[in-house]
């Protein structure tokens, strides 16, 4: 990093403010990092049978996630072999037989074959695979649908799996949670008008918490602190002594997940799996973050709260579990939007500078530069 | 009489396009029934044997007009003229076809 030579060991210098504003700088993540690593894009049971499906941006790809005949998600560029038409323009739907192109009729199963088009049998020689959909690569972890655009996937082990091990020291720290077996109670969409970094780098910092976050802190008193969780390696932040359970006024939460370790339990645990997910861990539910960067200055981020599928199904009232969370939500966002339009500030130009609490995001920042100055990337 | 194909190699539920002229869709039902009509739809160039099988109609896979494999009437459009359909004989394991003498609608 490009220290500038007057910064005093106490703090760091954060990434200049171009790359929050410049749409050329944003192009380059779009190559190098959301259409090159793996992009936690759609919730299984959002899939519920063939055909479902769900139209995701990643990076500057729309992709097409359904799940084929046999069962198993599939992914596609939501772009017709023909002539380009986008294929489903919806968030979400449900394909009865096929996915049919409005312009031309060009037709696709599930598995994304071209079974039909105007005069096909007069065309022997176009090969039906061939000028199917062109497939995405899918993984189903956590019970979400990950895809990558890279013709050559990373290692999900390395990248995403990685991630977990950083933060947790093991992946069965988060596998006590089953994430995947929780059902969906509640899910918020967020339109920040904020760069993606300014989200992640506000995720994995908690300086802020003591100003912004009064309920948070409340409910975890070491937050007042600075240091987040994030800080260290299998560290959750503990309850509060009076605090109950993780809710917006420390009141009972629900039932807790059974596979969780003692010491896990009257904990908070969070995780950044770059580049777009934030899994927040507690005894009863499981909050997952996807964001979906849309521009230099837009990132939409949808929020999942998950719960053991008997709470779900009962109809419990999550809403004092989900409001703790969601006041989280709106503070952070409110501060990345503030801070958003400062980025092309002159006084900006060369960037902020991150406290001893913060010193880790440097290594967010590092990360970023080394994706962006890669040789050529590997993205398609 | 032309033959189709060795019945095994025909499973219910799935349909063989005979490159006869004018070519001819072959369908073996659920049910076990086989049928033979037009390949092409009346409405635009797409293959009926490409088409979605249920019961005993076949739905274009283009624009959805369904075709009674046992008549050839369509049932909406934007198809409006109906298929031919052609003699089926099983022997000996094979599939054959008496095309129609009809002249196509």
């Amino acid at each position: 990093m490009s220290l500038p030579p007057s910064l005093p060991p106490s703090l760091v210098a954060t990434l200049p403010g171009a790359y929050y504003t410049d749409p050329g700088v944003f192009a380059r993540e779009c190559e190098r990092v959301f259409e090159s690593m793996w992009f936690c894009a759609v919730r299984a049971s959002d899939l519920p049978k063939p055909g479902a499906f769900r139209t995701v941006q990643v990076g500057r790809e729309s992709i097409l996630v359904t799940r084929a005949r046999d069962g198993s998600a599939r992914a596609f560029y939501n772009v017709c072999r023909h002539r380009g038409a986008r294929l489903r323009t919806e968030e979400s739907g449900e394909a009865r037989r096929a996915f049919q192109c409005p312009y031309h009729a060009w037709t696709y199963d599930f598995d994304g074959r071209l079974v039909a088009a105007p005069n096909l049998t007069k065309m022997p020689d176009l090969d039906r695979v061939e000028y199917g959909l062109v497939n995405v690569a899918v993984r189903e972890w956590l019970g979400y649908v990950w895809v990558c655009l890279a013709e050559e996937p990373p290692s999900f082990e390395e990248d995403v799996l990685g991630e977990v091990r950083t933060r947790l020291g093991d992946v069965a720290s988060l596998d006590n949670y089953d994430v995947a077996g929780l059902a969906l109670g509640r899910r918020i969409r967020y339109d920040v008008a904020a760069n993606w970094k300014l989200i992640v780098e506000n995720f994995m910092e908690c300086y802020h918490c003591a100003t912004i976050h009064p309920e948070l802190t409340e409910v975890l008193p070491e937050f007042a602190g600075g240091y987040a969780a994030q800080y260290y390696v299998g560290h959750g932040a503990l309850f509060g002594e009076e605090i109950r359970g993780f809710t917006v006024d420390g009141s009972e939460g629900l039932d807790r997940i059974p596979g969780i370790r003692e010491d896990q339990d009257r904990r908070y645990y969070a995780i950044t799996i770059k580049p777009q997910v934030f899994v927040n861990m507690v005894p009863d539910h499981v909050i997952v973050h996807r964001m979906f960067p849309l521009a230099v200055d837009r990132t939409v981020v949808e929020c999942d709260w998950l719960y053991l599928p008997e709470v779900v199904e009962a109809g419990r009232d999550v809403s004092r579990s989900v409001e703790l969370f969601h006041r989280v939500n709106e503070q952070d966002f409110d501060a990345c939007e503030r801070t958003q339009p400062s980025m092309s500030s002159r006084t900006y130009a060369r960037g902020g500078v991150l406290v001893p609490s913060e010193h880790h995001i440097g290594l967010f920042h590092d990360w970023v530069r080394g994706r962006l100055s890669e040789g050529g990337g590997d993205a398609g | 009489m032309i033959p189709v194909c060795p019945l095994r190699s025909l499973p219910r539920g799935e349909a063989f396009r005979l490159d006869a002229d004018p070519p001819i869709a072959v369908f073996h039902t659920e049910d076990g029934e086989i049928y033979a009509i037009d390949d092409t739809c009346t409405h635009q160039d797409a293959s009926l044997a490409d088409g979605w099988l249920e019961g005993c109609e076949v739905e274009c896979p283009l624009h959805a007009s369904r075709f009674d494999l046992r008549t050839g009437k369509v049932d909406s459009p934007p198809a409006k003229l109906p298929v031919r359909t052609h003699t089926v004989v099983v022997e000996a394991d094979t599939i054959y076809v008496i095309p129609s003498q009809e002249p196509r609608p």
